[in-house]
């Protein structure tokens, strides 16, 4: 098995390195040689996983004297299994769709060395493994980003990226050297071990080891998974190829949650970090989403609605439900992988239908439907909206794992269900349909069966990733005070229903264009603005980076450039 | 003498203010062979003049936080100097003096003299390169300055891609030896210096990230350029790959 454990991501890089030396004119060939070592690679993860599930014992296993571990344990195994299926699937898709690209050998090449990598990285049982792949993945996601050399705009956004992803291998470096220095070792597990035993070490600031490590490694989630104040790169990286946002998207934007998860006993004495990273995932789903909304481009569009997920993501880390953020980071791998690879279909039925809402009066007329489609009364409505997803979500998880019931991150999850859902819903309410009742049974029917899926999967994915018992430090770690949360449970809660109950009625009554008379256009339109130029984030950096090349010439011309 | 010992190791194992003569003597030089020769030989002349003068042993621990000061100074300012730089011959030699300088940070870590040598050999190899790269880019462009045209890329592949990987060594990129030097380097520092170390990372991406952008990217609409031969590319690259193995050596054995 140590034998399969080896070849598994060399196999990619073995074939990285055949096409770039020797097929380098062999564009056929190269494609198939990547494609079918990708295929490999991937059953490989599948067999390994399928001996971990009949075994049950994670292994350390060393290819170099003093770096270069892989650490096969749940984590890893489960994130090959994903990395190398989307990859596979990123692999397959190119074949055709970069045929008429130039440097189609060099792309696959990349694409295999890239894979190899993420395969290093997430298995990586030292931290100087993981400091080497956690470098390599920006440079070698600068070149795919940049495969078009004859776009000036490709190289600039490859260069965000780049360097977004440097100020985010900082605090990474540190938190490895704070390890190092008082553990006194590389190896991961050896250093979580140390934790368990004496987990209050003091660092300084009056922080203790793990709570200083925590702040860092959070922050180096944050660059990594583009959580607001290091986003800016994440939407333009649509200006590199399909297959690579794809890739982007579904995979490497997902390292945060991976760092989280990794260190997860540190985190389990890290409270102040995952309350932080709270509060930055909560920040970064809002804005992600708002500006998703604004957007008039398909894959700008999906490059916010990531930036969303990842807050989504981060937040779930900074609640306590680590196993949670790595069920959402595949699922919305998959989801957002597909969405990219389909967006030239998108694109191509946009062109040949437009998509525009039908006119009543035509629908009536001409394609003589009912003028007026009735809706639900809108007590019903706002009824089933707020107490069909509390029944629903409580239940599900009371009948799963009664027992998470009682923690604070869950019931915090819980509410988010609850938001989303009871949204799904009244967006449902303001579809006009001439079966109101049908539609919205419909609706109904598809959210039960999500959240009982959702439910059953997370459930056994957190035991299988966290058997004994971490899932509950995880939870407590991340709790506050308990007459605290629970007040701000209640204030949310009366402030989310008293919400809906008057969008309801003034939605119903025509209530609220009475009173408002476009008094609020004005508001509304300075947000428009505000969100459409992003919150003016990029142009502050571009303003700085600017001043401080000014400064740089100018030290340069002084010292006449020596 | 002690005084001039140091003077003179500052200016061959550059330190600001004496890397500005450090620099001035490598521009002088005549061609860029002899420049390339150069920055391989002035640091480990210095180096050898501190370690048989006995200077380097000599130092008082006492005064490495003023060294640490001087050096990390000195490695920031010049990788800060670099991110505005488009000449290649220039952004080799500020650099390769930003990297040498953290040569310095390893005083009080009682480390072999040859491990010292390598570790200074080790920042001046990608610069040689670099300067051997931009002395052909000169010959076939008339100056090694980048962005004016852009699009190198596309109509001197070989060279551009062995300008790349020299620059990715330069800056500290695994697997070249240089990561795992400022590994080392950084790891020596106390905890409360580290972040200036890192400093030096953070700078080093931008300068390489801006260089690339100018070597790379855009339409070429200048006259046809002669690309370096193949064999010149396998040589270069031999040189390059042989770099990056030692990488692994150097990484292997901590």
């Amino acid at each position: 098995m140590e034998i399969l454990t080896i070849i598994t991501p060399f196999l990619l890089v073995l074939s990285a390195i055949i096409i770039f030396l020797f097929l380098r004119s062999k564009r056929r060939i190269s494609a198939r040689v990547s494609v079918i070592a990708t295929l490999v690679t991937f059953f490989l993860s599948l067999v390994m996983l399928g001996y971990y599930v009949v075994a049950g014992h994670s292994q350390v296993v060393h290819i170099g004297i003093h770096w270069g571990s892989i650490w096969l344990d749940p984590l890893s195994l489960i994130m090959w299994v994903f990395v190398s299926g989307i990859s596979l699937l990123v692999h397959m898709y190119s074949v055709r769709y970069m045929v008429e690209e130039p440097n189609y050998t060099r792309f696959f090449a990349l694409l295999d060395l890239m894979t190899a990598i993420i395969l290093f990285m997430v298995s990586a049982a030292d931290l100087v493994t993981l400091l080497v792949t956690w470098f390599l993945v920006g440079v070698v996601l600068y070149f795919l980003l940049g495969h078009d050399t004859n776009r000036p705009a490709a190289g600039r956004y490859a260069f965000w990226t780049q360097i977004t992803y440097r100020a985010g291998d900082l605090p990474l470096w540190f938190a490895a050297f704070v390890l190092i220095k008082t553990y006194h070792s590389i190896s991961l597990p050896v250093i979580f071990t140390q934790i368990q035993i004496n987990p209050h070490l003091h660092a300084f600031w009056g922080l203790s080891i793990p709570e200083l490590v925590g702040f860092l490694l959070a922050f180096a989630a944050f660059a990594r998974s583009a959580q607001f104040l290091l986003h800016g790169w994440l939407p333009y990286t649509m200006d590199g190829p399909t297959p690579v946002s794809a890739l982007m998207h579904a995979g490497i934007v997902n390292a945060g949650g991976f760092l989280f998860n990794r260190f997860a006993p540190v985190f389990e004495y890290a409270g102040g970090a995952l309350h932080m990273a709270f509060i930055v995932g909560l920040v970064t789903a809002i804005i992600g989403s708002a500006m998703m909304l604004i957007q008039n481009d398909v894959k700008r569009s999906l490059g916010y609605s990531t930036m969303g997920q990842m807050g989504f993501m981060v937040m779930e880390c900074g609640v306590g439900a680590f196993p949670l953020a790595i069920f959402h980071l595949i699922a919305h791998g998959f989801f957002k992988g597909s969405m990219f690879l389909s967006a030239g279909n998108v694109i191509g039925e946009a062109r040949a239908h437009d998509g525009v809402p039908p006119d009543s009066i035509y629908t009536a007329i001409v394609e003589r439907r009912p003028a007026k489609p009735s809706r639900l009364p809108w007590l019903a409505a706002a009824a089933l909206t707020i107490l069909v997803p509390v029944a629903v979500l409580t239940l599900s998880h009371f009948f799963v794992s009664s027992e998470l019931l009682y923690e604070q991150g869950v019931i915090i999850l819980l509410f988010f269900g609850w938001v989303t859902g009871a949204q799904a819903l009244f967006a449902t309410h303001k579809m006009t349909h001439t079966n109101p009742w049908r539609l919205m049974g419909g609706i109904l029917e598809s959210f039960v069966l999500v959240v009982i899926g959702y439910t059953l999967i997370s459930h056994y994915f957190s035991n299988f990733l966290y058997p004994h018992g971490v899932s509950q430090k995880l939870y407590a770690a991340a709790s506050i005070n308990a007459f605290a949360f629970d007040a701000l449970v209640i204030f949310l809660a009366f402030l989310f229903v008293g919400g809906w109950v008057l969008t309801f009625f003034a939605d119903s009554s025509g209530w609220w264009d009475h009173v408002d008379k476009g008094r609020w256009r004005g508001a509304y339109l300075s947000m428009y603005a505000l969100l459409s130029r992003e919150l003016y984030v990029n142009d502050i950096y571009a303003r700085l980076t600017q001043l401080l090349l000014v400064f740089s010439h100018r030290l340069n011309i002084l010292l006449r450039w020596c | 003498m002690d005084i001039l010992i140091w003077i003179m190791a500052g200016t061959l194992l550059p330190w600001f203010p004496l890397s500005w003569i450090f620099n001035k003597l490598l521009a002088s030089a005549p061609g860029f062979w002899a420049q390339a020769l150069a920055i391989l030989v002035f640091p480990q002349l210095g180096l050898l003049l501190l370690i048989h003068s006995g200077a380097w042993q000599a130092l008082p621990v006492g005064l490495d936080p003023n060294l640490r000061v001087i050096a990390l100074f000195t490695a920031v300012f010049y990788a800060f100097r670099a991110a505005s730089t488009r000449e290649v011959q220039v952004w080799a030699r500020l650099m390769t003096t930003s990297g040498l300088a953290l040569t310095w940070l390893l005083h009080g870590q009682n480390l072999d003299p040859l491990i010292l040598q390598s570790v200074a050999l080790s920042w001046s190899i990608p610069g040689a390169l670099m300067l051997v790269w931009a002395g052909l880019l000169k010959q076939r462009m008339g100056g090694a300055y980048l962005g004016l045209t852009g699009g190198l890329a596309t109509v001197l592949p070989r060279l551009s891609a062995l300008v790349t990987l020299t620059a990715l060594a330069a800056s500290a990129t695994p697997i070249f030896p240089n990561f795992f030097i400022l590994f080392y380097v950084v790891k020596a520092l106390p905890l409360l210096w580290i972040p200036g170390g890192l400093l030096v990372l953070l700078l080093w991406g931008w300068a390489v990230g801006r260089f690339l952008q100018d070597l790379l990217f855009g339409i070429y609409r200048g006259e046809l350029l002669e690309d370096l031969t193949v064999g010149g590319t396998w040589l270069g690259g031999l040189v390059l790959g042989l770099f990056a193995v030692g990488g692994i050596f150097w990484g292997a054995h901590g």
